[in-house]
């Protein structure tokens, strides 16, 4: 008895590794016959083929956090739900927000209260109406304590919102309120020029409020998901996939030409684009290792993304408490080098602090109207380093370490900045390298000299960037402190005019070139291959994916 | 037996509760926090979070939550996925890791020990280096250059499998291939040579001279006594490839629970690091628990009840 199972078990194991063998040969001879069709894989495309149907296949890299709009505030959750949501307002292919929810809108004249008039043909896409009261209870939700949510602090703009997030307030004293059903009005602490931008960003997204209180976790799978955007979530197999159909629904439906949108959430940028080469994806990033072959195709959309790399002092350590020695290490940094013989993404060199792409009122970028403040002149920067060195009364400049947070492409940058270094100031710095959380730990609390820094934009407006270097901001992380910078912050929060706003604004960014607390290195861009019949897809400089345009021809 | 699997079970509370306990004292010594952003953090914000999580709370408060979370297998939500419980993930992840690994460790147990076999028969011929050079191959080269290697020949090259994404039994060929290549390899070795030894007893001659049938003797006599050090490396194998493989499951997309481990860590999620490491280390003692009750079956001179006793 015994030995016939272990016979048929070895019979079992032969028939196995043969039956391994022939699959691979056996799917062969199958992909043959179906290679009109190009691909071996399932349903999106047998659906393209035979219905006609647009179907897009994109990845998402991850799981979204949360879909709850107050909740997931990273792009791998507002990515998915800017397309399946709508605000009052949603940027346009121009950048520029765009009538939405709200078909139009009233300011009072010191600019602090907003009226907005829902449209009537605003459903959600189970065909309640979108109302004021959705809005209402979606903001205190991202206002409230209760909830957690790291974005409430964009909702600081309006009157009574930071104190009841902080729990001195209550959510009755949050300056929201539905007038009538279509009716929305909202009063801000200070007038908000870009108000309009910042209300694209899905933490300002309604929620359906009587869906929400019946069912708490409405947002957590697709069944019970309601949305009010171009799209409408069709299934969700959580970690693995995500479907999106056309909601009809939707005031704008007319304009929204895919059928279906296919999510996959692989976290590995080879393999996305190894997915992309055997026709599973309609569009890839580039694998870093690839980017010098891959960047020059015809495919390639570059497309800018406001942020900025850059380089930290620590303002209180030697030897970077003296002005001089950080400018002369600042103009030392050859910008240009780098994106073109490190990174090779493209990227821009960064000659100044705000990225391009914010148009002042007069209607010029105001990177170009404030110009270049940061450019590479080994001469200089050798001389700033003598200078400052005897102001400090320095021999020998005190050691210098600079330190990056463990990842391949910040080595390579560190290293080059390293030879710069010795090159254009003959100064040997140290390199060091930390595990992420360690090293933003490090950073926060200014345990570290000289290190590496990024910033992305939260919403559409320099101020966000600029405000986050006044003293004491969580974003600072210098020890810097200037009492004239400070100022004209906080001018620039009040000022109604928005002229004199931007003058303040482009005032603070020579202070920054002036002290240089931190300096750039080169501002972000996007950068994707698209298949050949994929059109229209939009990616904004500030703000997220928008596939409410985009077509397969 | 009785006695002895109560004396074990004991044991296995205790060591669990070192394990958290030491787990614990690691998480809150380890620089960071689940909640350090690189972006603007504010104040208000954080502090919110921080109550929200009980992070705000004294230590030994924190451990007796968390010891409380595992004594009612309620792991709480993961910090940075807040609309998901620990419980959810590990839930949602390990049938998949379980999937992917049994099949792994079928293929690898079953061609590896043929491998060894046939290498050990045919000793120092030209099966036997063909055998012992996959099985050096299989131990030197790491699975993710494998599975890169075989997405870009199978699925980009002759586009006959798909290259990632877990939704249909095709999708699962890769990542066996590449996850069983490495413990096929340790399989062959070991059934090689410990079949090496064993066919050159005594009581093997003994068969041959009684003429049992060259197959009977290798199956029923030499390969029971030749899988010994193959099981004792069983349990720590099924430990780890069942509960899922970082690697391959974010090579290929599939959405196991191997990713958990690493990327807890990372990101400071105090539950799912509990939660990924009371998963592991009870199954990983259950695992080794399992292989010294076959030792019993598959060798009658092994008693449990004495081990460690005499």
């Amino acid at each position: 008895m015994k030995k016939k199972g272990f016979l048929l078990l070895m019979f079992a194991a032969f028939v196995l590794v043969l039956a391994a063998c022939t699959t691979s040969t056996g799917d062969d001879g199958s992909s043959e016959e179906e290679s009109s069709g190009s691909d071996s894989d399932t349903e999106a495309t047998e659906e393209t083929d035979s219905g006609d149907e647009k179907v897009l296949r994109m990845n998402n890299g991850e799981e979204p956090t949360s879909l709850n709009p107050p909740i997931g505030f990273d792009s791998v959750s507002w990515t998915v739900l800017n397309n399946l949501m709508e605000g009052l307002t949603r940027l346009g292919k121009d950048d520029m927000p765009q009538p939405a929810m709200a078909e139009d809108w009233d300011v009072s004249d010191d600019g602090k209260t907003y009226t907005f008039h829902l449209r009537e043909d605003a459903n959600w896409s189970n065909g309640d109406p979108v109302t004021a009261e959705d809005f209402v209870y979606a903001w205190k939700q991202l206002l409230d304590p209760e909830t957690g949510s790291s974005a409430a602090f964009l909702g600081y703009f309006i009157e009574g919102g930071e104190a009841f997030n902080a729990g001195d307030g209550s959510a009755d004293d949050v300056a929201v309120e539905a007038i009538d059903e279509k009716t929305f009005e909202v009063t801000l602490t200070a007038p908000t020029g870009f108000f309009l931008h910042v209300l694209t960003n899905p933490a300002f997204f309604p929620v359906n409020k009587e869906v929400a209180e019946e069912n708490p976790e409405w947002y957590s799978e697709a069944d019970s998901f309601v949305s009010n955007g171009p799209f409408k979530l069709t299934s969700w197999t959580h970690d693995q996939e995500l479907v999106f159909a056309r909601n009809e629904e939707y005031w704008d439906s007319d304009t929204v030409n895919l059928d279906k949108v296919h999510w996959a959430m692989v976290n590995d940028v080879n393999t996305e684009y190894q997915m992309f080469e055997s026709d599973e994806l309609d569009m890839t990033e580039i694998p870093s290792d690839l980017a010098d072959q891959l960047i020059d195709g015809d495919n390639v959309v570059i497309e800018e993304q406001a942020g900025l790399y850059f380089y930290r002092f620590n303002v209180t350590e030697e030897p970077f408490q003296n002005k001089k020695i950080r400018k002369a290490f600042a103009l030392a940094t050859n910008q240009e080098d780098i994106v073109d013989y490190v990174t090779k993404n493209k990227e821009k060199a960064a000659k100044a602090f705000v990225s391009p792409g914010f148009t002042t009122p007069s209607g010029d970028d105001f990177r170009e109207a404030n110009g270049e403040l940061v450019n590479f002149d080994p001469e200089k920067a050798k001389q700033l380093l003598e200078e400052g060195m005897e102001e400090e009364g320095y021999d020998e400049l005190p050691p210098v370490t600079l330190t990056y947070n463990t990842d391949e492409q910040h080595k390579a940058i560190a290293e080059t900045m390293q030879n710069m270094y010795s090159e254009n100031l003959g100064v040997d710095v140290e390199l060091a390298n930390t595990e992420w959380n360690v090293f933003l730990e490090d950073q926060k609390s200014l345990n570290m000299q000289f290190s590496r820094s990024s910033f992305i934009f939260d919403y559409g407006d320099p101020i966000n960037f600029l405000e986050s270097f006044i003293t004491d901001a969580s974003m600072n992380r210098t020890g810097w402190s200037n009492e004239e910078y400070d100022e004209l912050m906080a001018q620039a929060k009040q000022e109604t005019d928005e002229e004199k706003r931007w003058e303040l604004m482009s005032e603070a960014e020579k202070v920054l070139a002036d002290e240089m607390p931190f300096f750039p290195i080169h501002y972000y861009n996007q950068v994707y291959i698209y298949k050949d019949n994929v059109k229209d897809v939009v990616r904004h400089p500030v703000g997220y994916l928008e596939l409410k345009w985009t077509d397969i021809e | 037996m009785l006695g002895y699997i109560l004396k074990r079970f004991a044991v296995m509370v205790v060591t669990l509760w070192i394990i958290i306990t030491l787990t614990f004292v690691l998480m809150v010594t380890l620089p960071g926090s689940p909640l350090n952003e690189e972006r603007t953090t504010n104040e208000t914000v954080q502090a919110n979070l921080e109550a929200h999580y009980n992070l705000d709370e004294p230590y030994y408060i924190q451990y007796l939550l968390y010891i409380k979370s595992i004594v009612t297998f309620d792991f709480g939500p993961s910090i940075k996925q807040p609309t998901e419980t620990v419980n959810d993930l590990l839930g949602r992840g390990f049938p998949i890791s379980f999937e992917l690994g049994m099949a792994t460790i079928i293929v690898a147990v079953i061609s590896g020990i043929i491998l060894g076999i046939f290498a050990a028969l045919k000793h120092n011929g030209i099966i036997d280096y063909l055998a012992m050079t996959i099985a050096v191959l299989g131990i030197s080269i790491p699975n993710f250059v494998l599975a890169t290697l075989l997405i870009q020949t199978l699925a980009v090259y002759w586009n006959i499998l798909p290259a990632a994404t877990w939704s249909s039994p095709v999708h699962m060929i890769m990542p066996t291939i590449a996850l069983a290549t490495g413990p096929m390899a340790i399989i062959a070795r070991l059934t090689r040579s410990t079949m090496l030894e064993v066919l050159t007893q005594d009581y093997i001659k003994m068969a041959r001279a009684k003429g049992l049938k060259p197959w009977k003797i290798i199956i029923k006599h030499a390969l029971k006594n030749a899988l010994m050090p193959v099981v004792t490396i069983m349990g720590t194998l099924l430990a780890g490839i069942l509960t899922g493989t970082f690697v391959i499951e974010q090579i290929f997309g599939i959405p196991g629970m191997g990713k958990y481990f690493v990327e807890s860590i990372n990101q400071r999620d105090y539950p799912v690091i509990m939660g990924t490491t009371v998963f592991y280390s009870a199954f990983l003692i259950v695992m080794l628990f399992l292989v010294d009750i076959a030792y019993g079956f598959l060798d009658p001179r092994i008693k449990l009840h004495t081990k460690g006793g005499d």
